[in-house]
């Protein structure tokens, strides 16, 4: 797995490359728990390369909604490849997130 | 703690209330009587002790009268006698000794002269005959001791010409008691003039009107007193108050009334009034004075009014207890009577209660009375009645329509049973078919079969009407179907001896639109007949979808004369044919619009990769979607076939693959890439090989995680098998602490917010969603996950 970290005049957008799963979510974690120390609260994945994403991977993603939220900052998803889509929806995490279709809607609502 | 009638009032609230209003009321009404009453009373008892106390007063004048009567007339009489020639001073003396002696009241008697007129060389002369308790004495009042010119009893009558009553005085060197004194002025005729010679005058004691006085008793305390034209107190029960001014005592703290009756009284007149007492206390008292005319003393007698009405108030008190037993008796007898009232309607209440409850068997107390409570529960009894009866008919039908509805079922599943559902699985065609019903039974079919190994028959069709009926001549039509075809007989003539035979016992007038057609596999010629259904669509290789144009025959089961005709069309490998009924097209929405034609080929054009099952799958989709909720109106049947081209022999399918893997996190790789093999060799699904790498991996890492806790490297085996074409068995065994996934309870995540959803606990709920069957065996000391899915 691969991040890609783009500072755009909004937000913080991190593009997940490969698969995120058991051996390294916590490349994302280490990612995701600096930019929060450093207030960066206002954080876009882009899924639209991430093959694959394991429950460990969500935990992650849930964890950095959880502490954003908390701070009151904005968290969000977008470009998620139908099969990832699908396992969002079996963890119900499609009615938590804020998950939009691309980066260009996504980006409205920052 | 919420309040409690006590245990004897608890019998009604009604009962009580009432009883209550009713006692308060006549409480009520008793005070008003009796404050009227009291006051009334009041008036009389103020109004009889007026009239007493003046006829009181009075008697006492008239008895102060009878005394000072004869002492005015007896010196009246001796000083008229005394103008006569034949009369002289000593005879005068000498009655008025006797009178002296004989009267009770008069004590003295005395002829007082002026300077030198009863003897020309005495100055005073005043002889004074006196009794005392051991006789008469007798003194002459003279000198400068007792210079008698210069008393009142002297001056007066000298002065105003007329007898005198003087006012009270003790007489010092006199009498030496306390006296009133008659005074009569003595005339005699000198040189024809009538000159003032001297007196004569008889002293009273004032004791004996004391005797009277304190005789006389007004209720508890009062008492009479008599005092003289100045106000000085003549006589009074208290000690200590003669000679006392009784203006003085007036004005001393006592009130206004008390000042203006006292100087009333002084005045001389007479009346009856309300004043306050002339005692320290002031008490409210009556006052009842008149004058006593002769002397011009006035005589009056005080009674406090408390004690007038001290009586009335005795008997007030008493009357008032007598009311209170009273009232304590009349609560008793209402509560009894409104205890009687009510305890049928708490029976009543009891019954109905119970039968409220579900209790139809509550036994209402009939009455025999015809009182309006007797009415009401003998109603409620027959309402009862009618409600078990009514009871009972519904527990009946519902019971009956229950057992229809159970049948229905049952004749449902049986008509489903009919219905092929082995679909073929050869690689030169793909076939699917469903049937999605609208009610518990309906009336479409389909059917296929094989001839022999390269003659296929398709059929389908929908019979007029629904429910039983329809699937009852739906029953007949497929053992028609089944029992008639044949491929020694063009298709059309099997469709005619079909038709036949169902005219000939059709007595509802069922028909049957019906569409078969034989396809030989080998070529993709397809002979079919159709009977009255829509006309199927192909989808061409290049995804386009046409309409099969054919000659349309009349359903079946109408006409037995009807002659049908067998029609041709060939399926080029590639491409698929669609065959349905009319519930796809005529699916409504909410507002009434139908799916229609055009949009059914819109969704079914440009299949794609997709087989006959996901045609199948995306259409009814669409169509539901279309529907919106809208309740199915008809039933929906599909058919699709599929024909494809036969690419050489098939590779030989492993069946079954294993890999052996450390409990170390890095091996996870060589999960997934033994899953990509295995997937790629396999063929299956994308999404499929997806979920399987993560619930693999969930599994994988729980048991790495949480199966050992010494430390040491254990060996973890991974077990793919294909049961079936189209069934994956995956096994992993693991030698850790004996662990059951199932018995983790998975909550409902959909619905949960941000707030409740926890970090954690996804993976089960993964490997739970995501396989069709997750089981669990702990043999031989390991954990062994049994996972299978279809695909």
């Amino acid at each position: 797995m691969e991040l890609k970290e783009q500072k755009t005049e909004n937000c913080m957008i991190i593009s997940i490359h490969g698969r995120l799963d058991t051996t390294n979510y916590s490349i994302l974690e280490k990612k995701l728990m600096e930019l929060i120390e450093q207030h960066e609260d206002k954080i876009l994945i882009d899924c639209a390369d991430m093959d694959y994403v394991s429950s460990s991977g969500l935990r992650i993603l849930l964890m950095a909604l959880k502490r954003i939220t908390l701070a009151k900052g904005k968290f969000a998803l977008c470009s998620l490849q139908e099969n990832i889509r699908e396992i969002f929806e079996i963890s119900g995490f499609t009615n938590i997130f804020d998950i939009h279709l691309n980066r260009e809607d996504a980006l409205k609502v920052f | 703690m919420k309040f409690r009638f006590p245990k004897f009032l608890r019998f009604s609230v009604l009962a009580f209330r009432y009883s209550l209003f009713f006692l308060v009321s006549i409480i009520f009404i008793f005070f008003i009587a009796f404050v009227y009453s009291y006051g009334y009373s009041i008036k009389l008892l103020v109004e009889s002790a007026q009239k007493d106390a003046t006829i009181l007063t009075r008697q006492t004048i008239v008895q102060f009268e009878n005394v000072l009567q004869p002492v005015e007339i007896v010196p009246q009489t001796l000083v008229n006698a005394l103008e006569s020639p034949h009369v002289g001073y000593e005879d005068v003396q000498r009655i008025a000794r006797d009178f002296v002696i004989r009267d009770l009241v008069v004590f003295g008697s005395c002829l007082a002269f002026e300077p030198y007129s009863y003897d020309k060389d005495q100055y005073w002369y005043a002889p004074y005959l006196f009794e005392k308790p051991d006789g008469i004495h007798f003194k002459f009042l003279s000198g400068p001791s007792y210079d008698y010119f210069k008393k009142d009893w002297y001056r007066l009558p000298k002065l105003l010409g007329r007898p005198v009553w003087t006012e009270p005085y003790y007489d010092k060197g006199g009498g030496d008691t306390l006296m009133c004194t008659y005074s009569v002025p003595i005339y005699k005729q000198l040189k024809g003039k009538r000159v003032f010679t001297g007196v004569l005058t008889m002293d009273i004691s004032l004791a004996s009107f004391d005797k009277i006085v304190k005789n006389i008793k007004v209720y508890k305390t009062g008492y009479g007193f008599l005092v003289s034209r100045t106000g000085k107190i003549i006589t009074s029960p208290f000690p200590g108050y003669e000679n006392k001014n009784i203006m003085e005592i007036a004005h001393t703290g006592k009130g206004k009334r008390t000042i203006a009756a006292i100087r009333d009284m002084m005045k001389g007149n007479s009346d009856f009034t309300s004043m306050d007492g002339l005692s320290a206390k002031r008490h409210q008292s009556y006052l009842s004075y008149a004058p006593v005319s002769s002397t011009g003393w006035s005589f009056g007698i005080i009674f406090p009014a408390a004690e007038l009405t001290d009586n009335l108030l005795k008997f007030l008190k008493q009357m008032l207890n007598i009311f209170g037993w009273s009232i304590l008796a009349l609560l008793i007898v209402t509560i009894l009577i409104t205890r009687k009232l009510t305890r049928p309607i708490i029976r009543l209440l009891d019954a109905t209660r119970k039968i409220g409850q579900g209790n139809f068997n509550a036994k209402i107390p009939i009455r025999k009375s015809k009182n309006e409570i007797a009415q009401l529960s003998n109603a409620f009894s027959v309402m009862q009645d009618d409600l078990s009866n009514y009871i009972t008919d519904l527990q009946e039908t519902t019971t009956a329509k229950e057992k229809i509805e159970s049948e229905l079922n049952i004749a449902h599943s049986i008509q489903m049973g009919m219905l092929p559902v082995a679909f073929p699985d050869r690689p030169d065609m793909d076939l699917y078919a469903m049937l999605e019903s609208a009610k518990a039974v309906g009336g479409d079919l389909y059917d296929f079969f094989f001839l022999d190994p390269d003659h296929l028959v398709i059929a389908i069709g929908d019979v007029s009407g629904k429910g039983v009926p329809a699937a009852l001549f739906m029953t007949i039509m497929r053992t028609l179907f089944r029992s008639n075809i044949t491929l020694d007989l063009p298709i059309h003539e099997v469709v005619q001896q079909i038709n036949k035979e169902l005219c000939r016992e059709n007595t509802n007038q069922m028909f049957v639109t019906f569409w078969t057609g034989i396809l030989d596999l080998r070529t993709g010629g397809f002979d079919f007949c159709n009977a009255g259904h829509n006309n199927p669509f192909i989808i061409r290789k290049n995804g386009e979808v046409e309409e099969v144009n054919q000659v349309n025959g009349i359903p079946v089961g109408i006409d037995e004369s009807v002659r049908f005709t067998t029609q041709h069309l060939k399926l080029l490998t590639g491409e698929t044919l669609l065959l349905y009924t009319d519930g796809v097209t005529e699916a409504m929405n909410p507002a009434q619009a139908f799916f229609g034609e055009n949009k059914l080929i819109q969704t079914i054009a440009h299949p794609g990769r997709l087989d006959a099952h996901g045609i199948c799958d995306h259409l009814l989709q669409k169509i539901k979607y279309f529907a919106a909720g809208a309740e199915q109106a008809d039933d929906i049947t599909l058919l699709v076939i599929k024909y494809k081209e036969v690419q050489g022999e098939k590779p030989a399918l492993m069946k079954e693959k294993s890999l052996s893997i450390q409990n170390q996190l890095g091996e996870l790789e060589k999960i997934v890439g033994f899953l990509d093999k295995v997937s790629e060799n396999w063929k299956l699904p994308l999404r499929m090989s997806m979920e399987l790498n993560l619930v693999l991996e969930e599994l994988f890492t729980n048991i790495i995680f949480y199966a050992f806790d010494d430390g040491k490297e254990h060996s973890i085996g991974l077990e793919m098998e294909l049961l079936d074409e189209h069934t994956l068995q995956v096994r992993l065994k693991d030698d850790g602490k004996p662990f059951n996934l199932l018995e983790k309870t998975v909550d409902d995540l959909s619905n949960q917010s941000l707030e409740e959803r926890k970090i954690g606990g996804l993976g089960i709920h993964f490997v739970k969603e995501m396989m069709d069957q997750v089981d669990y065996q702990r043999t031989e000391d390991k954990n062994i996950v049994i996972l299978t899915k279809k695909f």
